[in-house]
């Protein structure tokens, strides 16, 4: 069975102790997420979202703090404009759009936590595993298996 | 009085009245071609031109001339820049707005020569003759550039000297809303659209020309051209072309102005202003910021508004 590679980059003041409090509960959430500790979800930069996406994630959650809960202020407002236009960005470009997500978990909820995480790697192992990684230098390289299905099965010694 | 007399009589009285250091416009090269000038001496001022092919955004050369020293930490007081006077469409205007509110230079230090515009053609920057093109009657749209085409701004935003009247006909504009290859792109399924990308970046040949030209694109090291970068590649790899074009317009965001200037220098022929317009429209959508209308700084820089 597919199971998708979720990247989730939590802040270390609230989504990252609410993974814990979800783990002290015993509330079971799915494995396929790997969790980066970050010092912000403000923190998180499109570059290093891309770059996620480019090393083989299938899904990236990004986590932070409710808004005007934030450690350092407003780290948490540059969040919620920056990744919004960046979802938009990005599904302009080609991702599907429920790939990304950005939600709000604070220490406490850990049950938010757990259902933040259940639905969206539920919603990512429906769309199958991402096209977006890109290796090579140019699109002709990565057609490789296309050309290969192009060519006669005769003709490939088979 | 033509525009182009107009400001040659307004650059020369600013040179010998040493109000400014240097008079930034635009001229007719030796090929017919109109080009940046950069005149100094007001024996020079015939140089000036203006016409239906000045398509350079000008405000790209602010920076370099009013921060001689690079970025701002270097400045030292003995090294004062002069007074610069630079001639701007109504689009480019919207430029210095950007720029003032993000502190690159006072007000001051700079005489904005604002221009009234009916549209640059589309020939501009090809060797075409272009010497008398504003007798041109521009009663045909289709041969305007396409951001010409949907622009709704006659008059610049900020000026100290305007030349020439707000034009009657403002009807001849399709209007910002006229975006039918943006709607078209956005009707497209996730993969097609990759596919789209992905074959226009896969052209690009990182040559930074879109970089180069654009008057907002003005960190003193390029976040793509850093060698200790740890997020972007630095090579010529599909994905490192797409993270470059995708964060360079993500950088834009709220901050472009939308003059084009990057699609138009781009040996590949790249769409890139089509990322630009995306995003200012999200922007517009989201926080209801049009950049540059007024010397504000852009949404992602400031907090939440309180709701």
């Amino acid at each position: 069975m597919y199971e998708p590679r979720i990247i989730g980059y939590l802040c270390t003041w609230c989504s990252y102790t609410g993974a814990d409090t979800a783990g002290i509960a015993r509330l079971k959430y799915p494995a396929n997420l790997r969790a980066i500790r970050v010092p912000c979800s403000g923190r998180v930069s499109p570059e290093l979202i891309m770059r996620t996406f480019d090393q083989g994630a299938d899904g990236v959650l990004v986590l932070g703090c409710h808004i005007g809960e934030c450690h350092y202020d407003t780290g948490n407002h540059r969040t919620a404009k920056r990744i919004p236009v960046l979802h938009a960005l990005m599904t302009f470009a080609g991702l599907e759009p429920e790939r990304l997500r950005l939600d709000w978990v604070s220490a406490s909820e850990g049950e938010r936590f757990a259902r933040i995480v259940n639905e969206f790697t539920e919603a990512v192992r429906m769309l199958g595993p991402c096209q977006w990684r890109q290796n090579g230098n140019s699109r002709q390289q990565l057609n490789h298996q296309d050309l290969l299905e192009s060519i006669p099965f005769s003709e490939l010694g088979g | 009085m033509s525009y182009t007399l107009e400001i040659q009589t307004k650059a020369r009285e600013l040179l010998t009245s040493k109000q400014v250091e240097c008079v930034i416009g635009y001229e007719v090269g030796p090929r017919g071609r109109t080009r940046p000038a950069f005149v100094y001496d007001a024996q020079d001022v015939e140089r000036l031109v203006w016409n239906q092919a000045c398509t350079h955004n000008l405000t790209t050369y602010l920076n370099d001339k009013l921060n001689p020293q690079g970025p701002v930490k270097n400045k030292t007081k003995e090294h004062k820049p002069g007074r610069v006077a630079v001639v701007v469409k109504p689009c480019d205007s919207r430029a210095i707005n950007v720029l003032l509110a993000e502190n690159h230079f006072p007000r001051e230090l700079l005489h904005v020569i604002g221009v009234v515009c009916d549209g640059i053609l589309e020939k501009a920057g090809q060797s075409d003759n272009l010497r008398s093109v504003r007798e041109l009657p521009i009663s045909d749209l289709s041969q305007l550039q396409s951001r010409c085409q949907r622009c709704e701004d006659h008059m610049p935003v900020t000026y100290d000297t305007l030349i020439g009247e707000c034009p009657s006909h403002q009807e001849l504009s399709l209007g910002n809303a006229n975006q039918a290859d943006l709607i078209h792109m956005q009707a497209m399924t996730p993969a097609e659209r990759a596919e789209y990308w992905l074959s226009q970046f896969d052209r690009c040949i990182r040559c930074y020309a879109c970089r180069q030209v654009c008057p907002m694109c003005n960190c003193p090291t390029c976040l793509y051209e850093r060698d200790d970068s740890l997020w972007v590649g630095l090579r010529i790899g599909l994905n490192e072309k797409r993270t470059f074009h995708l964060g360079r317009a993500f950088h834009l965001a709220g901050r472009c102005i939308g003059c084009d200037e990057c699609e138009r220098v781009c040996p590949m022929n790249i769409p890139i202003s089509l990322l630009n317009r995306m995003l200012a429209k999200e922007v517009e959508a989201l926080f209801g910021h049009r950049a540059g209308l007024a010397p504000i700084p852009p949404p992602f820089v400031t907090v939440l508004s309180d709701s």
